[in-house]
C-alpha cells in the first residue's frame, strides 16, 4: 500500500518533466466542484491538476503510471477532438444527424448525442481511448511497461467476469482487453471477434481520437441490440447533471482556437478600417443617400458584430469553465507541510498545502511614491547599517598565486636561499573581496487585518454577515475576490498596516542592495489548511528591478494568517540557499488565525504553538528568526511563541522601516 | 601527439553539427576581425564550437585571408573563474634563480602570436580581466601591459572570443553593457532532440535508438530545470552516458551516474529524474 502524499513531491516533478509544465497533485477525494465530481478511488485531470487516489494497493511507480495515463490525454491528441473533423473523417458518423445543442457543450458530447444512447457511446470512447492511449504511453515512454503491466495485472485480479450479453458486460470486456488479459472465452462468443478487432484497431500508435471515435461507434453497433434503456450501472456523469473532467479540458482547449478565431476576426476589422482610412477621398464623391452605408460600413459593422458576439461568447465560456473545475492556479505550485498539533502531542502528517506564486505587478500602481519612501529613509538607514557594511577588497599577503609581488615575502625567501632553506614559495599579495555571506528572508503577514487603518481599533477578525444582508461565504468568506478589501474606494486615503509594511520592505530592500546581502521578500495569507498562500516578491537570486518594486506595491490586504506552514516553506528556501547566516524575518499584524487552525474558531493556542513550533524547527536547523509585529498587545502571546524572545513590538508603526533596519544589523553585523 | 597537444594544435577537425547559420557567422566576423560572445548554456557545445572555428579557419580551408600561415597555436582557451585576475591572463613577474623575469599570460601570448582567444565563462571571473580586454575588442586592437609599460599590438589574425551563461541570473548584470557592446553575439541552446540524437551517437557511438532516447531524457529533464539546475542536462553528459553504455555500463546506470547523480544533488528531484528515465529507457 502506497500512499499519494509520500510521493507528491517526486511525482509533481515527473509529471513536469514529462508534460513540460507543471501541475498540482491532489487527492480526487479532495476535488470538488459544483459540476464535476471525481469518483476518490480513480484518476482524472483538470487544467492545472492531477487527481489521483488517496492511496493505491500497489507498489509506488503505479502513481507514475497513474500520472503518465492522465497526462498522456493532453500530450496524444484527446483534448484536439472536433466534432467537425470527426464528421469529415468518419463515414459512419456522417450518415448520423448531427444534434443541435449549441456551442454550450463539449465537442465530445456533441459526438456521443449523434446516438440514441450517448452514455453508451461515452462509455465505449473512453475505453477505446483509453486503449489508444495505452498505445502511445507504451511507445514514448518504453520503461513504463514492466510498471504499468504489474499494476495492471492487480487490477484484473479484482474484476469480475464479464458478460458479453449486456453492455456493462461489453465494457468490461473492454476493460479486460485494455488491461492486457487473455479472454479465450471471448473468441467464442459470436460478438467476441468483431468487439476485439474494433477495440484494437484504434489501440496503436499511429491511431488518432478519431480513430477511436470510429472504433467507438462500431462497438456501439455491436451492443445496440442488447442496450438497455435507463441501465443503472450505466449512469453517467452527464445524466446526473455532472461532467466528466475530459470535457472541460476539451471546453478549455477549444478556447484557444476560439481566440485564434478572435485575433483573426480583429485582424480583418483592421484590414477594412485602413483600406476605409485610404478611401476617405473616393467616400466623398459617393453619391450615397442620407442615413446609407456604404458597403464597406456594412463589412465593418458585420465583422464588429461578430466579434463581439464571440468575445461574449468566451466570457460566459470561461465563465462556465471555472463554474466546474474551480479556481485554477496555473502559475503557482503547491506543497504539503506536516502541521503541529498541540493538542494530541503529534506531527500531523502533510496537513497544510501552500500554493507559491509570484505577485503579479498591477497596473496602474504609483510606484513614483513609493520610490520616494526609499529616498526618505535612506539617510537614516544607510547610517544604521555603516556599523556592518563590508570592507570591500583587502589585499592578501603571501599567497602562492596573485597580481603582485609580496616584497616582505620576497626577501625573506632571498634570505632562506641564501642561508640554504627551501624558501616558502607563497610570495605573492592579491587583492580579495570581503563577503557577507548571508541570506535573509521577510516574511510579510498580508491577512486582512492589515487593511486596518493605523491608530484605530482593530475589528474583530471574524467574518460575519455582510450589511446589505447577503450571507457570506462560510468555507471561505474571502471568496473569490482577495482584492475586494482593497478596492474600497471610501478608505482609499487612510493610511493602513499594509502601507507601512510596503515601505518597510522597501526600506529594507534599498538597504540591502547597499550592503550586498542576498535577500528574499515574500508575503503569505490564505483561507484554511488547503489554502495556504505563498506568495513571491522577491527571490535572493534575482536582482532588485523596477519589476520587484512593482511586486512590493502589489503586496494587498487578503485572507487568514497561517503562520506555521508559510515559516516552514520560507526556511526551506533559506536552507537550499546555503548562506552561512540565513535569517528569517517575520513582519505581522497580530497573532496567528486561520478558519480551521484549531479545534474551535477564535480559539488562538494552538495556532501560536504550531507558530511556535515552527520557529523552533528553524532554529533548529540553523536559521535565525525574528518576529516584529504593530500589535501593541503582542507581548502577552510574542513571548511564548519566540524562541530566546527573539520579538519586537513596535509602538508607533511609522517607526518600523527604521526599527527593522536596527533588528537585521543586529541579527546580521 | 598527445590528447592535449592535438586540441591545442587541432589535428584533426573537431565534430560540430550546426544547428543554424553560426559558421558562417563566425566566419564572417572573423574576416571583419570583429570579437565575438556566445551566450549559452553550459555544454550545449559552445567550446567545441570555437575549436571546430579554429580548425576551420586555421587548419582548414575557410581563413579566407589568413590562411592559418605561420599560426602554431589557432586556439588558446583561458577558463575563467572567481579567482582569474588580470595578471593570470596578461602575465606576471616570476621569481627564477637571482633573477625577476617577466612571464606572458595566455592571452598576451595569443595576442603576440595570434589564432582565436577563447574566454570561457567570463563573467566568472573578476571585473578587472573584462576591462583589460576592452581596448582588444575595438579599433585599436592593443593589450596594455601594465607591469612591464608595454603597448603590445595584436597580431593581425587574432580574435578574441568570449562565452558566459546567462542562466546564471546573478552574474548577467556583471557583464556590463560597455563590454557586451564591443562583440558580436550568437546565442546557443541545446539542440532539438533529433540533432542532439545526432550528436550523441556520433560522439559516443551509441546504436541510434539509445542516443535517440537519451536525447528524449534530456529533453524531458531540462523541464525541471527550474529546480536547483539552471542549466538542465547538457548534451556532454548524454554523450558521457552514451560513453559508458559503450564501455559495458548498463543503460540505466549509466543514466544514474551521468545524469542522476550528476544535475542535482536533491534528493526528491534526483528521485523524479531517475523515475523519468527509468520511463523512457526501454
Amino acid at each position: 500500500m502506497i500512499e499519494l502524499a509520500e510521493v507528491e513531491s517526486r511525482l509533481a516533478l515527473f509529471a513536469e518533466g514529462i508534460a513540460g509544465r507543471y501541475y498540482h497533485i491532489k487527492p480526487s477525494s479532495e476535488y470538488s466542484s459544483r459540476r464535476l465530481i471525481v469518483d476518490a478511488a480513480s484518476a482524472a485531470m483538470t487544467s492545472d491538476t492531477l487527481l489521483l487516489p488517496d492511496a493505491l494497493d500497489a507498489e509506488a511507480p503505479a502513481y507514475r503510471v497513474l500520472a503518465l495515463e492522465q497526462l498522456a490525454v493532453a500530450q496524444f491528441g484527446s483534448l484536439d477532438f472536433t466534432i467537425a473533423e470527426a464528421r469529415r473523417r468518419i463515414p459512419d458518423l456522417r450518415r448520423l444527424a448531427e444534434p443541435d445543442l449549441g456551442v454550450r457543450v463539449s465537442d465530445f458530447e456533441l459526438f456521443y448525442q449523434h446516438v440514441e444512447h450517448p452514455a453508451v457511446l461515452s462509455r465505449l470512447f473512453a475505453m477505446c481511448e483509453r486503449g489508444r492511449l495505452k498505445a502511445h504511453i507504451r511507445h514514448h515512454y518504453p520503461g513504463i511497461k514492466r510498471h504499468q503491466d504489474a499494476y495492471h495485472e492487480r487490477l484484473l485480479a479484482d474484476m469480475a467476469a464479464a458478460d458479453l450479453n449486456s453492455v456493462p458486460g461489453v465494457v468490461q470486456c473492454l476493460n479486460f482487453l485494455l488491461l492486457g488479459a487473455d479472454l479465450p472465452e471471448l473468441e467464442k462468443h459470436p460478438l467476441g471477434g468483431a468487439l476485439r478487432d474494433a477495440f484494437t484497431s484504434s489501440a496503436t500508435v499511429g491511431a488518432s481520437v478519431y480513430d477511436t471515435a470510429a472504433a467507438s461507434l462500431a462497438c456501439y453497433a455491436l451492443c445496440e441490440p442488447f442496450i438497455v434503456v435507463h441501465d443503472a450501472e450505466l449512469a453517467l456523469p452527464d445524466e446526473l447533471e455532472l461532467d466528466e473532467p475530459a470535457h472541460w479540458l476539451q471546453r478549455e482547449a477549444r478556447l484557444e482556437d476560439w481566440q485564434e478565431d478572435l485575433k483573426e476576426i480583429d485582424g480583418m476589422i483592421m484590414s477594412v478600417e485602413m483600406l476605409d482610412a485610404d478611401n476617405v477621398a473616393a467616400a466623398d464623391t459617393d453619391n450615397l443617400a442620407d442615413g446609407e452605408l456604404r458597403p464597406d460600413d456594412l463589412d465593418l459593422r458585420a465583422l464588429e458584430n461578430e466579434r463581439d458576439t464571440m468575445k461574449r461568447r468566451m466570457d460566459m465560456e470561461r465563465s462556465a469553465i471555472r463554474d466546474a473545475t474551480g479556481k485554477p492556479r496555473p502559475e503557482a505550485r503547491s506543497y504539503r507541510y506536516d502541521e503541529w498539533d498541540y493538542l494530541g502531542h503529534r506531527y500531523l502528517a502533510k496537513w497544510c498545502r501552500l500554493f507559491e506564486e509570484r505577485l503579479e505587478p498591477e497596473d496602474g500602481a504609483d510606484l513614483n511614491s513609493l520610490k520616494q519612501v526609499i529616498i526618505n529613509h535612506r539617510a537614516g538607514v544607510q547610517q544604521q547599517l555603516e556599523n556592518i557594511k563590508p570592507l570591500g577588497f583587502q589585499r592578501v599577503f603571501r599567497v602562492a598565486d596573485g597580481d603582485e609581488l609580496d616584497f616582505n615575502a620576497v626577501i625573506q625567501a632571498r634570505q632562506d636561499i641564501r642561508a640554504g632553506i627551501s624558501p616558502d614559495e607563497r610570495v605573492y599579495s592579491r587583492r580579495e573581496r570581503v563577503h557577507r555571506d548571508v541570506c535573509a528572508s521577510f516574511l510579510v503577514d498580508l491577512s486582512a487585518s492589515t487593511d486596518d487603518p493605523i491608530d484605530e481599533p482593530e475589528p474583530d477578525p471574524t467574518p460575519t454577515a455582510a450589511d446589505d444582508g447577503t450571507v457570506p461565504n462560510l468555507r471561505d468568506p474571502y471568496d473569490d475576490d482577495p482584492y475586494a478589501i482593497d478596492h474600497n474606494l471610501a478608505d482609499a486615503k487612510r493610511r493602513r498596516i499594509i502601507d507601512v509594511q510596503r515601505e518597510a520592505m522597501l526600506v529594507m530592500s534599498a538597504a540591502l542592495e547597499q550592503l550586498g546581502d542576498s535577500y528574499g521578500i515574500y508575503g503569505f495569507s490564505g483561507y484554511g489548511r488547503d489554502c495556504v498562500e505563498f506568495f513571491v516578491a522577491k527571490e535572493p537570486e534575482q536582482a532588485f528591478t523596477q519589476a520587484t518594486l512593482a511586486s512590493i506595491a502589489s503586496m494587498k490586504p487578503k485572507r487568514s494568517t497561517r503562520m506555521g506552514p508559510a515559516i516552514r516553506h520560507a526556511v526551506g528556501k533559506l536552507l537550499r540557499s546555503g548562506n552561512a547566516l540565513k535569517v528569517l524575518m517575520i513582519l505581522s499584524d497580530g497573532f496567528p488565525q486561520d478558519s480551521d487552525y484549531g479545534p474551535e474558531r477564535g480559539e488562538h493556542e494552538y495556532g501560536l504553538q504550531d507558530t511556535a513550533k515552527a520557529l523552533a524547527e528553524a532554529h533548529d536547523k540553523g536559521v535565525e528568526t525574528f518576529c516584529v509585529t504593530v500589535d501593541r498587545s503582542g507581548h502577552d502571546y510574542l513571548k511564548r511563541m519566540c524562541p530566546d524572545a527573539r520579538y519586537m513590538v513596535i509602538e508607533e508603526i511609522e517607526d518600523l522601516p527604521e526599527a527593522l533596519t536596527k533588528v537585521y544589523e543586529a541579527l546580521t553585523a | 601527439m598527445s590528447e592535449a597537444a592535438n586540441l591545442a594544435y587541432l589535428g584533426e577537425q573537431p565534430y560540430y553539427l550546426p544547428l543554424g547559420d553560426e559558421v558562417a557567422v563566425f566566419q564572417a566576423a572573423y574576416e571583419a576581425r570583429l570579437p565575438v560572445l556566445l551566450k549559452g548554456p553550459t555544454g550545449c557545445g559552445k567550446t567545441r564550437f570555437v575549436e571546430h572555428m579554429a580548425w576551420r579557419i586555421f587548419r582548414g580551408d575557410d581563413g579566407g585571408d589568413a590562411s592559418g600561415a605561420g599560426i602554431d597555436i589557432p586556439l588558446t582557451t583561458i577558463s575563467c573563474h572567481e579567482d582569474l585576475t588580470a595578471t593570470d591572463m596578461v602575465g606576471r613577474f616570476l621569481l627564477k634563480g637571482d633573477e625577476t623575469l617577466w612571464s606572458d599570460g595566455p592571452l598576451t601570448r595569443a595576442v603576440r602570436t595570434g589564432g582565436l582567444c577563447y574566454l570561457d565563462e567570463i563573467v566568472e571571473a573578476r571585473k578587472d580581466t573584462t576591462v583589460l580586454i576592452h581596448s582588444l575588442t575595438d579599433h585599436r586592437r592593443l593589450l596594455p601591459v601594465e607591469k612591464t609599460g608595454e603597448l603590445v599590438s595584436a597580431h593581425p589574425d587574432f580574435l578574441l572570443v568570449i562565452s558566459y551563461n546567462p542562466g546564471y541570473q546573478s552574474v548577467l548584470k556583471d557583464l556590463k553593457p560597455s563590454t557586451r557592446q564591443r562583440f558580436v553575439s550568437l546565442t546557443f541552446d541545446y539542440p532539438d532532440p533529433e540533432r542532439e540524437a545526432t550528436i550523441i551517437a556520433h560522439e559516443s557511438n551509441v546504436e541510434p535508438a539509445l542516443a535517440e532516447r537519451l536525447a528524449v531524457i534530456g529533453q524531458k529533464v531540462r523541464n525541471l530545470r527550474e529546480h536547483g539546475f539552471e542549466e538542465g542536462v547538457s548534451t556532454r553528459l548524454l554523450i558521457y552516458t552514451g560513453q559508458l553504455v559503450g564501455k559495458g555500463i548498463p543503460a540505466r546506470r549509466a543514466a544514474e551516474i551521468a545524469i542522476v547523480n550528476a544535475v542535482s544533488d536533491d534528493l526528491t528531484v534526483q528521485q523524479a529524474i531517475a523515475d523519468i528515465v527509468d520511463a523512457i529507457l526501454p
